[in-house]
């Protein structure tokens, strides 16, 4: 993943995700899942066993990084804690579900100001979601896709 | 009525007023409601079998004998989210139906400190980034569910603002309701937007409150009730795989079915009623998205219809099938515990002819009851004055 120079230059430090078990891959990204051998089922993060069949282990899946936008909303207050706020400040997060064909994944959408429709194509991204000691600390997102043909 | 002795009744009902009780505490909150609901059914703490209670908070229902009385009762305590109510309800039903004896008394309450929940992620095992990336906020997943349901049966956001304009219309006549002033449609919409498409006045916000039932078995409750209300029955259910609940990183597509269509084709089966028959309904309100979605999950009419019912006034007091005739939980608010019951103290009255507010006319005989919560369970009930 590329560095991010935190405030004042001094300092470079690596950037992070907000979960390393999310992600099978850093650069491109890809979000890691689990599928289940018995029934197929996909499952956004993996778990032990699988929720519909109760089959165990579920194999390694890695997801589609484009679909479109199966509902919306838009957080418009600061959530409460365990919520952390970026040094940035809060400002308004659009959020949905994102259809990737074998699972609905729930994650923020870029822009946030946009007016967003269901069935928007997007494609998987990630925005820095707070800092601390470890560096920038970054979690996926979706961002509109203006180029995919509606 | 020669199978009376298999049935059980609801013979007394007693409610608090909900909003906030900052300076009560919650076990006193709850005696009040069980004295009331003692003095309708015209019986005294002592002559209670069986109890069971339930509340979301921290105190012991099953402290409640020091306040009433320590007659040496068994006391069950339930803990089931927005369906505490019902369940308690439900687990004394069946506690009579064994045998325990003749009357049972169920009791739900809460005194929630101000403001929307804030749920942990370890407590629902999720991981902490859900929570810290700001993804563990309930009335994200109302909106989300709301707009979804909106654009798969075309039905438009000003629906959002009938339900609660009606909410409060109900809430402005109920002396024990919480948020009593009218709201126009116009009103609704305006204000400010917490989630879109759900605006502040779309959400029910958690507050105080208690409810209480005293249920009786068989021809003790023609001798303690003029108007007893029979539970003709209650079902609970929890979600199967698929269904769309709160604080899920992920959906499986599909269809999304959720427990409260199980829970109230159980109930309606056990009744031996059809949703059509229903002459008055409370519905979970959490917001006035949910009061739509459960007006089609529970088969009260067909997905889509809500639009033009809600325009019509098909869901107001003087409506073909009046819903949240108390308020609801827009109207309410939220004690977790107490609000299932609440809605069965509502439609018993209704079912009486007793309602604190707006009165459904033609003497109703049929009533249904309907709460849904986290993590995907939900419990109906069928209320009949036979």
């Amino acid at each position: 993943m590329q560095e991010s120079q935190l405030e004042g230059g001094a300092v470079t430090q690596r950037r992070v995700t907000v979960d390393a078990t999310l992600f099978a891959s850093d650069d491109p990204v890809r979000l890691a899942a689990g599928r289940c051998d018995g029934c197929a089922t996909v499952v956004f993060p993996s778990q032990d066993s699988c929720p519909r069949c109760s089959h165990r282990p579920l194999a390694a899946h890695v997801l589609a990084t484009a679909g479109t936008v199966w509902t919306w909303t838009r957080q418009e207050f600061a959530p409460k804690p365990p919520f952390r706020v970026s040094r940035d400040g809060w400002a308004p997060k659009a959020l949905g579900y994102v259809d990737l064909g074998d699972v609905l994944v729930e994650g923020w959408l870029v822009p946030s100001a946009r007016a967003w429709r269901i069935g928007d194509r997007v494609h998987l991204t990630t925005v820095p979601a707070w800092t601390d000691e470890r560096g920038v600390v970054h979690t996926f997102a979706f961002e509109f896709d203006a180029e995919a043909p509606a | 009525m020669s199978d009376r002795a298999n049935h059980v009744y609801v013979v007394g009902a007693g409610l608090t007023r909900f909003g906030r009780h900052d300076d009560v505490a919650d076990l006193d909150l709850a005696a009040d409601a069980v004295r009331q609901a003692l003095g309708d059914a015209h019986i005294a703490w002592p002559d209670v079998d069986f109890a069971v209670g339930g509340t979301n908070g921290e105190t012991k229902p099953d402290n409640l004998p020091t306040y009433l009385g320590l007659t040496g009762l068994p006391f069950v305590t339930v803990r089931n989210g927005c369906a505490t109510g019902a369940v308690a309800m439900l687990t004394a039903a069946s506690a009579l139906r064994t045998g325990v004896g003749d009357i049972a008394v169920a009791v739900g309450y809460d005194n929630h400190a101000r403001g929307a929940f804030n749920s942990s992620p370890a407590r629902y095992g999720i991981a902490d980034w859900y929570g810290e990336t700001g993804m563990m906020v309930t009335t994200q997943y109302f909106a989300m569910k709301a707009r979804r349901y909106l654009f798969d049966h075309d039905i438009s956001e000003e629906t959002l603002g009938r339900v609660s304009a009606k909410a409060f219309a109900n809430a402005a006549d109920n002396p024990l309701a919480w948020r009593r002033d009218p709201l126009t449609v116009e009103q609704v919409m305006a204000a400010d937007m917490v989630n879109p498409p759900l605006t502040r006045y779309m959400f029910c916000a958690p507050d105080a409150g208690a409810a209480a039932l005293v249920l009786a078995r068989g021809d003790r409750a023609f001798d303690l009730c003029e108007s007893p209300v029979r539970l003709a029955a209650v079902s609970l259910r929890g979600r199967r795989f698929g269904s769309f609940e709160v604080f899920s990183p992920w959906l499986t597509p599909g269809d999304h079915l959720s427990p409260s269509v199980d829970a109230s084709a159980a109930a309606f089966a056990a009744a031996g009623v059809a949703p059509g028959d229903v002459q008055v309904a409370q519905l979970q309100d959490t917001d006035s998205g949910a009061e739509i979605i459960h007006m089609g999950e529970t088969g009260l009419c067909a997905h889509g219809a809500q639009e033009k019912l809600l325009a019509d006034g098909f869901t107001e007091v003087g409506g073909a099938l009046p819903i949240n005739t108390d308020g609801g939980l827009l109207g309410n608010g939220e004690p977790v515990g107490a609000s299932g019951l609440r809605q069965v103290h509502e439609v018993v009255r209704q079912l009486q002819g007793r309602a604190l507010g707006r009165q459904v006319l033609n003497r109703p005989q049929i009533g249904f009851t309907h709460v849904y919560g986290a993590p995907g369970i939900s419990a109906c009930s069928v209320l009949v004055r036979d």
